[in-house]
């Protein structure tokens, strides 16, 4: 008898603890989102570490056809483009290589654990007046499946994901 | 004593035959360069990617023929060519796929054979301005010959093409 007031007092507090959970999730103000008609994407950065240049253009064509596809901007701007000055409200994403990793397909394919190609960017998107809107870390993986260009379609994808949040 | 007349005009044919490179002067004009079983991977406009086909440097123009349709760039827009090489499954496409199911692990014993392959990476620029990247892959050694292509009709890189071979210094005698 004693034993089952305790799990009742038990369930009591966890659930108790859940609900103040969801209602602090409640309360907290969902951040507001960036308003943007236009974006333009400029070819990603390797500074430090440096990327072969099918991956720095895969990632470029990556991004802009899923952004594209994601219909969040009126338009997605490439870089150079001189329709993009005329746009009032166009936001810039830059990003910077900081972590790269290319792995082996073969290895992927011959022991499914090992092998797998990771690209980390650091992502600014950045208004007309130079001013960061927002900024993430960002990584795009292939694991099993594919190529190691497949990492800069994962990667596309991920961004693709940030900004149907914060637009 | 027909077989006796016939030698000696065959032999007489072939030497002139032997004998007009020597007396035409060789030809320094751009050569059109085409290599058969290239592959779009992505980026080249119009065209859909992984498409197979052919790739070639004519009169100034870089054309992707696939199927009955091709694609063509002037040289001239392309700001950087960058070559590379990959490496690629032996047997691919769908067969590949339905191999890596395959019974006692026959699919990953498969995907230890692999064909090198070079790469070609192409950024160009459209009429307003706004730039594109193109990857292609191509069998081994074909990239720097398009690259060379390339650059000889006014394409630009940021890699320059490393001279050919030099010629081999002759050893200092051994003392």
């Amino acid at each position: 008898m004693k034993k089952l007031s305790q799990w009742c007092a038990l369930a009591f507090f966890v659930a108790a603890l859940l609900f103040a959970g969801s209602a602090r999730a409640k309360d907290e103000p969902k951040p507001q989102k960036i308003s943007a008609s236009a974006i333009q994407i400029v070819p990603v950065q390797s500074d430090e570490v440096k990327i072969p240049a099918e991956f720095q253009m895969a990632l470029y064509e990556h991004l802009i056809e899923e952004l594209q596809k994601s219909g969040k901007f009126q338009h997605v701007y490439r870089d150079g483009d001189k329709a993009a000055s005329d746009s009032a409200d166009v936001i810039t994403l830059r990003g910077n290589v900081t972590g790269f990793k290319q792995g082996s397909e073969r290895k992927r394919q011959v022991t499914t654990v090992s092998g797998a190609t990771s690209i980390t960017i650091h992502c600014q998107f950045v208004d007309r007046s130079g001013a960061v809107k927002l900024e993430r870390d960002i990584t795009g993986k292939v694991r099993f499946l594919g190529g190691n260009l497949r990492a800069t379609y994962d990667f596309a994808k991920k961004v693709t994901k940030v900004v149907d949040e914060s637009f | 004593m027909k077989e006796r007349a016939v030698i000696p005009t065959v032999f007489v044919a072939m030497a002139a035959l032997l004998a007009v490179p020597l007396h035409c002067p060789p030809s320094y004009a751009q050569q059109a360069i085409a290599v058969p079983h290239s592959k779009q991977v992505l980026g080249f406009e119009n065209v859909k990617p992984n498409k197979k086909g052919t790739l070639s440097v004519e009169k100034g123009t870089l054309e992707f023929k696939h199927g009955k349709e091709k694609t063509d760039l002037a040289v001239t827009s392309i700001t950087d060519v960058i070559t590379g090489d990959d490496s690629q499954r032996a047997i691919g496409g769908f067969v590949g796929t339905l191999s890596m199911f395959g019974p006692y692990g026959s699919g990953r014993f498969l995907s230890l054979f692999r064909t090198k392959i070079d790469t070609i990476t192409i950024q160009y620029r459209d009429a307003s301005g706004g730039l594109h990247g193109a990857i292609f892959t191509m069998p081994q050694g074909k990239a720097e010959d398009i690259k060379k292509e390339l650059v000889a009709e006014g394409a630009k890189t940021s890699i320059p093409i490393e001279p050919a071979a030099a010629t081999p210094q002759k050893e200092a005698p051994k003392q």
